[in-house]
């Protein structure tokens, strides 16, 4: 009798553990309707995901390494080096553009490696890890640009991530949405994402079981750098600018959401859907703090306080499922 | 398998100071300008705001936790002093004893919510940098007030040809490298980052290690913001922004484990001193900011290459 309650119990607070970002994006979609109705209209929200497209994107590359129980820091970094380099390479005509997203794309690529490689052979904290590739890659990014905006955008670029399908709903939104969807098919329905978990889950387990637990891990920082490339492309194409330092503190937005959605630092939880529902408590609790005419500067404080509430409450949930 | 970890050890043991020696004889012979006694007053004073800093963030890693609020915690000093100290000069020492208890205050929210709510310390004190963060600039988004003489005679001075702020870490450094390896407190606490649940078992009290540590990592980093609101003479609001950071490099630098458990101030002191002087070295060289940048994110992921080789061992 007991003995079923607690299983039953146990159910309960998994289920509660995985859905619970959903309840919470619905009472703040919902808060935010009783404050503007302008969330009401499709235009106004998709532009809403469209602001919080590059995060959104970096922020599915980084549910990989955190399901697996790491974590990248480096990731604003790499948007911003990312995001120079689109720019510059493109230099203002149409003819680039391929050539700029690709060499974007390798270099996110290259980064991802080099974290995933040193990682994966020298066990080192990756916390520290990425730290340390971050500053680097953030120095790089700023001998490469000078310090200063640099580069142009081709005419074209912008025009297309921004246009309105529908008259309502912006490319750039759906560029989000699609990854988002990809990287949930990733995790969801290939070997790659089953082992994460795994890895994730039990570490020493899963090395013993004969898992690729090196390659699985360097595949998943490559993931993280490119989809931080990604990132760093949508950014550009959202302000037009290749400033420097435009995704500097980016990475605390990233692991915000991410957080927020239930993939936890220790690892082997959480997932893509879950990372999505974060992104956009995360922007529509911005754009609250905004509308009801707080501060600009509060937004950091409501950030601070969702990651810590957000925590506690998965914590006190996990505790209760029996992990 | 026992000589391998004997031989780890003593690389964690003396590598800064090889790192510290090497780079301090590299500079004072490459570089004239570097021996200049007013130079090493100012790499002194610079290690100085850097070392209280990282002397507090020791005590939060060697329990096992990281501590990402220090940075804003000092910001919030440099702010707050000076805004105090420009309505009212005169009141240095209540200013400075308030700036004290309110750092060591938020390390005491830290230590309660950490113990409370059961959330990693990385996320909680990352959740607080950006709390912190947010009142600052809500605060204030320019540099407000000014720092008093008599701070910035603590920041900037000398005593007997020998920077003040220096004889500060000194002092800091000699009691706080002895609370934690002599005292019973500091078996505590290192026992406690070790293995929280064997530390349990033998009685000690892991939730009062993990507040204490936050609490006088809190009060250190308002100590080091001090010095560095003297040092500024104005409240910057940006003035904390990434310390937090150089903090942790430092720790790491001196050999200390992440993992908690294994410890030592004096190797943080060292840590920081041979970043001061690697930052000096490629200033003087005129090396630009942002190479200076990418060469500081290369010693870092050196350094726990050569110093963190396992994360298992915890």
């Amino acid at each position: 009798m007991s003995g079923e309650t607690i299983i039953r119990g146990e159910f309960a607070a998994g289920l509660m553990s995985r859905y619970a970002i959903f309840a919470v994006l619905v009472v703040t979609y919902l808060a935010a309707v009783a404050v503007s109705d302008a969330f009401l209209q499709l235009g106004y929200m998709s532009n809403v995901v469209r602001q919080i497209a590059p995060v959104g994107i970096a922020a599915i590359g980084v549910t990989f390494v955190m399901i697996l129980g790491g974590v990248d820091l480096s990731i604003g970094a790499v948007i911003s080096l990312t995001s120079v380099i689109c720019a510059v390479q493109m230099g203002g005509n149409p003819d680039n553009v391929a050539i700029a997203i690709t060499l974007a794309c390798a270099a996110g690529l290259s980064i991802g490696l080099i974290n995933g490689v040193i990682i994966a052979f020298s066990r080192v904290s990756p916390f520290i890890l990425t730290l340390g590739t971050g500053m680097a890659v953030l120095g790089l990014t700023q001998i490469y640009s000078g310090g200063t905006a640099r580069g142009v955008v081709s005419p074209g670029f912008r025009e297309f991530f921004n246009y309105r399908l529908a008259d309502s709903v912006p490319v750039l939104a759906i560029a989000f949405l699609g990854l988002a969807v990809l990287g949930w098919l990733i995790q969801r329905h290939t070997l790659f994402g089953q082992r994460l978990y795994l890895i994730g889950s039990n570490h020493r387990a899963a090395a013993l079981a004969g898992i690729p637990v090196a390659a699985t891990t360097i595949a998943a920082y490559a993931f993280s750098g490119l989809f931080g490339a990604l990132a760093g492309i949508a950014l550009l194409a959202r302000s037009g600018v290749s400033s420097t330092l435009s995704g500097q503190g980016l990475e605390f937005q990233v692991l915000a959401a991410v957080v927020l959605g239930g993939t936890t630092f220790e690892g082997g939880r959480g997932g893509v859907p879950g990372t999505v529902a974060g992104v956009l408590v995360l922007v529509i609790a911005f754009n609250l703090v905004n509308i009801s005419g707080l501060p600009y500067h509060m937004q950091l404080v409501v950030m601070g306080a969702i990651i810590i509430s957000a925590s506690a409450i998965y914590g006190q949930i996990n505790a209760r499922a029996g992990n | 398998m026992a000589l391998a970890t004997t031989r780890r050890l003593n690389i964690e043991n003396t590598g800064i100071w090889v790192l510290l020696a090497l780079t301090v004889l590299f500079a004072s012979i490459t570089i004239p300008a570097f021996r200049d006694p007013a130079n090493l007053a100012n790499v002194l004073r610079q290690s100085s705001i850097l070392g209280l800093i990282a002397i507090g963030q020791t005590f939060v890693i060697a329990a096992g936790m990281i501590d990402l609020s220090v940075g804003m915690i000092a910001g919030m000093v440099v702010v707050l002093a000076c805004w105090a100290l420009g309505l009212d000069p005169s009141l240095t020492i209540l200013v400075m004893g308030s700036a004290l208890v309110v750092g060591a205050g938020v390390g005491a929210f830290n230590g309660i919510l950490v113990n409370a709510l059961r959330i990693h310390p990385l996320i909680l004190t990352f959740g607080m940098l950006s709390v912190l963060q947010g009142l600052i600039f809500t605060f204030t988004d320019r540099s407000v007030g000014l720092a008093s003489p008599l701070l910035q005679l603590l920041a900037n001075g000398n005593l007997v040809g020998v920077p003040i702020a220096a004889l500060i870490l000194l002092g800091a450094m000699v009691a706080m490298h002895w609370l934690l390896s002599s005292t019973r407190f500091g078996y505590h606490l290192l026992a406690a980052g070790g293995n929280p649940e064997s530390a349990r078992r033998a009685g000690i009290n892991v939730e009062r290690m993990r507040f204490l540590a936050f609490v006088i990592s809190g009060a250190c980093a308002a100590a080091g913001g001090l010095l560095l609101a003297g040092r500024l003479g104005t409240g910057y609001p940006l003035a904390g922004t990434g310390l937090e950071l150089d903090a942790i490099v430092a720790v790491v630098l001196g050999g200390t484990a992440l993992a908690g458990g294994r410890a030592s101030v004096i190797r943080t002191v060292a840590g920081v001193v041979a970043l001061a002087t690697m930052s000096n070295v490629l200033n003087l060289l005129e090396v630009s900011a942002f190479v200076q940048m990418f060469l500081k994110g290369l010693i870092v992921v050196a350094a726990i290459l050569v110093n963190q080789p396992r994360r298992e061992l915890r």
